[in-house]
C-alpha cells in the first residue's frame, strides 16, 4: 500500500500532519480518479495512460535520508547567479544563496525543509494553485513529490540576479514541485532548467510549480526543457498575479519523448500584466503538447501569449490556449498568438485557441499560422551569398528571435545553441 | 564576342507553367550600364529572378555567363559568390535577422567565409548608412520589418554597396522613392557600380536615368527585347509611351 509510504515519510522525514492529510488526500484523488476524458482539448492530443505513475513506491521510498558528505558538496554561486538549487539523482536537493540576499530574508531551500523548519509561509500555498482537483496526474504529484524547491521573498526585496534552479531525474518515477511566494513590490527573475544526464534511467517526470506573485512586484519564470528522448515529461504550472503585478512567463520545451506542459497566469489583481511565451523545437518523433492559460478575473489587466512551433522529421505537436475573462470584469485586454514552421514534410502541428469572454469590456484578439519555410525568405538570403543551410539557421533563429531576446542573455544564447544543435542533426 | 562581364543568349523562362521571357540576350561589358524598360507584365522581374536563381522561375533555355563562367551551372548562393546581385523589386522582410547580422554573414559568404575581410565590417557600414543617409539604429532592426518602401530600396543599395558585386541587376529600385530618396540611392549606386563590373537597371521612368546614366536603353515587351539604343531612347520612351513600339511589333509579327 502507498499510504504505508506516506506514513514512512511522515515519521522518518517529519512531515507535519496537514502535510500527510494533504498527501493521503490527494492520493486517494489520484488513485481513484478516472482517466482524463479525451474529449476536451486539454486532452486530445495526448494519451494520458502514459502519465500514469508506474512505480509509486519508487517515487517515495528512496527517500530514505542520504548521508550528506561526499558528492553532495553545493557548487558555489558564480558572478552571475543570485541563488542557485539542484538535485542529485538520489532525491538530495542542495540549495545555495547569496548571503546579502538572506539577510534580507530571501530564502531559497529544500521544500520539505521549509514546512520542517517553518522558514517561511508555506501551508497556505502549497497546493493552492494546484490541487489535487486539478487533475489526476497533479494529485499523483502532491501525494508523491520528494523533491521540492522553495523560494520566498519578503515584501520590497529586490533581485537584480537570476535565481537559477537545475532539475534532473531521479529514476523511473520522478515528482518535483517548486513553490514560489513573492511579496509586495518584489522582483526576482527564476531560470528553471530541466535536464537528465547519460546515466539518467529512462522514466516519467513530472513537475509541478506554483508561483504566488503579490501586488506590484515584477517576476521572470524562464523554464527551459531539454531532457533527452528518454524522459516523458508532465509539467503544471499556475501564477497568481496581484494589482499591478507584472509577470513573464518563457516556457522553452526543447526536449523529451513527450512533452506535456501545462502554464498558466490567474489574473487576480487591477492592472497586472502577463506575458506568457512558449519556445519549442521538435525533431524525431518527439511529441510536444503544450496548453496556456490566461485567466482574467479583476480589471484593466493586460495578457499576451505568443507561441512559436517548429518542428522537423516526425515531430508532432499540439498548441490549446484558452483565454477566460470573467464576468463584471471591465477593460481587460487579451492577446493569443501561435506560429508554427514546420520544416519537412513529415510534422504534424495543431493549434486550437479558446475564448471564454463572459465581460462584454474587453480587448481580444488571437491568431495562427502555419506552414513550411518561406522559399523567397530562403532565395532573398541565397542571393546575398549565404547558403542554404546558413539560411534556414538564420530563419529559424529569428523566428524565435522577438521572444528569446526577452530572456536574460546566457539563457538567449542557450536555448537558441541547442536549436540551432537540434537543426544540424542529419 | 566582345569582352563581356555578364552576357546571356535566348533565355526562355517559365513560372507556373507558363512562359514569361520568350528569348532574351544581352551582352555587357565591364563600364557599362544598360537599362530595361517595358510595360508591367512584360517579364523584366521574370528575367531579373530566374538570372539570380530564384527557383521558381525556371530557365528552360538559353545560356548565361557572368565573368566567363557558366552561371546556369550554378546556385542562388554560387551566382551571388560569382559577384552577381539582383536589387529586388519587392525586398522581403525577414523578422528576427537584424541586418547588421544579416550583412556580416553576408559579406563573410561573399568573400568565400574569409573572416578577415569583417575586420572592417562595423566601419564600413557605419560609413554606408552615412552615406545613403540611413539611421544608425537599422542595423539593429530586422531586415525590411516594418521598413517603408523606401527604407526597402535604400537597403537594397545599402546591401549593394557592402557586397560589391561584379555585376548588379537593380529592379525598380527607384520605385517609391521620392526626390530627395532618388539622389541619395542614384548617388549610392553610381558609387557602388564597380568601374569594370556592369549593372542592369529595369525601370519604368526616364527620371532615374538622369542620375544614373544608361550606355544602353532595352525595351522588353512580351517576354522578349523588342527594340534597344541608346539614352535617347528612354526619353522617346517617355515621350510617347509604348503604343508606336507595339504597332510597330505587331506588323513585325504579322509579316
Ligand atoms: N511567381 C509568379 N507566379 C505566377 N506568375 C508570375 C510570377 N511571377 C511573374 N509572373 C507572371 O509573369 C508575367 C511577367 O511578370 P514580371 O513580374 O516579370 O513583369 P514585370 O515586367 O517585372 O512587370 P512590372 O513592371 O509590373 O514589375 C506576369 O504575367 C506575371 O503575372
Ligand atoms: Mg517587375
Amino acid at each position: 500500500m502507498i499510504t504505508d509510504t506516506i506514513d514512512f515519510r511522515k515519521t522518518a522525514k517529519n512531515e507535519p500532519e496537514w502535510l500527510y492529510k494533504l498527501r493521503r488526500d490527494s492520493w486517494s484523488a489520484y488513485h481513484d480518479s478516472p482517466l482524463p476524458d479525451r474529449v476536451v482539448h486539454l486532452w486530445r492530443y495526448t494519451p494520458p495512460e502514459q502519465f500514469l505513475i508506474n512505480d509509486p513506491h519508487d517515487a517515495m521510498t528512496a527517500a530514505i535520508p542520504m548521508p550528506k558528505g561526499n558528492g553532495h558538496k553545493i557548487k558555489t554561486l558564480t558572478e552571475v547567479q543570485a541563488a542557485l538549487g539542484y538535485n542529485l539523482s538520489d532525491m538530495t536537493t542542495l540549495t545555495q544563496l547569496t548571503p546579502e540576499l538572506s539577510e534580507q530574508g530571501v530564502r531559497f531551500l529544500d521544500l520539505a525543509t521549509a514546512i520542517e523548519t517553518g522558514a517561511g509561509p508555506v501551508q497556505e500555498y502549497l497546493g493552492k494553485l494546484i490541487s489535487s482537483d486539478f487533475g489526476k496526474f497533479e494529485a499523483a504529484n502532491m501525494a508523491l513529490w520528494n523533491i521540492g524547491f522553495y523560494l520566498y521573498i519578503p515584501d520590497n526585496v529586490v533581485i537584480e540576479k537570476p535565481i537559477y534552479l537545475n532539475r534532473i531525474p531521479t529514476g523511473t518515477n520522478t515528482m518535483t514541485r517548486l513553490l514560489v511566494v513573492a511579496g509586495k513590490n518584489s522582483q526576482a527573475t527564476l531560470i528553471d532548467n530541466y535536464r537528465d544526464q547519460a546515466e539518467s534511467a529512462a522514466g516519467q517526470f513530472n513537475s509541478i510549480i506554483e508561483i504566488f506573485a503579490d501586488d506590484h512586484s515584477r517576476l521572470r519564470y524562464v523554464g527551459l526543457q531539454d531532457f533527452s528522448e528518454k524522459i516523458t515529461g508532465y509539467i503544471t504550472q499556475r501564477s497568481r498575479i496581484g494589482n499591478q503585478t507584472d509577470l513573464l512567463t518563457v516556457q522553452s520545451i526543447l526536449g523529451g519523448t513527450v512533452s506535456k506542459v501545462n502554464t498558466g497566469t490567474i489574473l487576480d489583481g487591477r492592472g497586472g500584466n502577463s506575458r506568457i511565451y512558449g519556445l519549442l523545437f521538435g525533431d524525431n518523433n518527439q511529441h510536444f503538447d503544450l496548453h496556456t492559460l490566461h485567466n482574467h478575473r479583476s480589471h484593466e489587466a493586460y495578457s499576451n501569449i505568443d507561441v512559436k512551433v517548429v518542428l522537423k522529421d516526425k515531430a508532432t505537436s499540439a498548441y490549446t490556449g484558452l483565454i477566460r475573462i470573467e464576468e463584471k470584469t471591465v477593460n481587460n485586454e487579451a492577446y493569443q498568438e501561435n506560429r508554427n514552421l514546420l520544416l519537412n514534410h513529415g510534422p504534424k502541428a495543431e493549434s486550437i485557441p479558446e475564448l471564454e469572454i463572459l465581460s462584454d469590456e474587453v480587448r481580444c484578439t488571437h491568431g495562427a499560422t502555419m506552414g513550411p519555410l518561406d522559399p523567397d525568405m530562403i532565395f532573398y538570403l541565397k542571393s546575398r551569398g549565404i547558403d542554404y543551410k546558413q539560411a534556414v539557421r538564420m530563419i529559424v533563429s529569428g523566428f524565435f528571435e522577438p521572444t528569446l531576446k526577452n530572456i536574460p542573455d546566457d539563457l538567449h544564447d542557450a536555448v537558441n545553441g541547442i536549436i540551432l544543435d537540434k537543426l544540424e542533426k542529419h | 564576342m566582345k569582352n563581356t562581364i555578364f552576357a546571356f543568349k535566348n533565355i526562355h523562362v517559365q513560372v507556373e507553367s507558363k512562359e514569361v521571357v520568350r528569348g532574351v540576350s544581352l551582352e555587357i561589358g565591364p563600364g557599362e550600364k544598360h537599362a530595361i524598360m517595358g510595360k508591367n507584365g512584360s517579364g523584366k522581374s521574370s528575367l531579373a529572378n530566374a538570372l539570380a536563381g530564384h527557383p521558381a522561375y525556371e530557365i528552360t533555355k538559353g545560356e548565361a555567363y557572368i565573368n566567363g563562367q557558366n552561371l546556369l551551372e550554378m546556385d542562388a548562393t554560387e551566382r551571388a559568390r560569382a559577384g552577381l546581385f539582383l536589387a529586388f523589386q519587392y525586398p522581403l522582410a525577414i523578422p528576427g535577422v537584424t541586418v547588421a547580422n544579416f550583412l556580416r554573414s553576408a559579406v563573410r559568404a561573399r568573400n568565400g567565409g574569409d573572416e578577415s575581410v569583417l575586420k572592417t565590417f562595423r566601419k564600413d557600414l557605419m560609413e554606408m548608412f552615412a552615406f545613403l543617409e540611413i539611421d544608425k539604429s537599422f542595423a539593429a532592426r530586422y531586415i525590411n520589418d516594418g521598413f517603408s518602401g523606401g527604407e526597402k530600396k535604400r537597403l537594397e543599395i545599402l546591401q549593394m554597396a557592402m557586397l560589391k558585386p561584379k555585376m548588379a541587376i537593380l529592379d525598380e529600385t527607384d520605385s517609391g522613392l521620392d526626390i530627395d530618396a532618388l539622389k541619395i540611392v542614384s548617388k549610392g549606386i553610381n558609387q557602388a557600380s564597380p568601374s569594370d563590373g556592369g549593372v542592369l537597371l529595369i525601370t519604368h521612368y526616364q527620371r532615374l536615368l538622369n542620375y544614373v546614366k544608361p550606355d544602353y536603353v532595352h525595351v522588353m515587351m512580351d517576354g522578349r527585347i523588342v527594340q534597344s539604343g541608346g539614352p535617347e531612347l528612354a526619353l522617346k520612351l517617355e515621350d510617347q509611351g509604348y503604343d508606336w513600339l507595339e504597332s510597330k511589333n505587331a506588323r513585325a509579327v504579322e509579316v
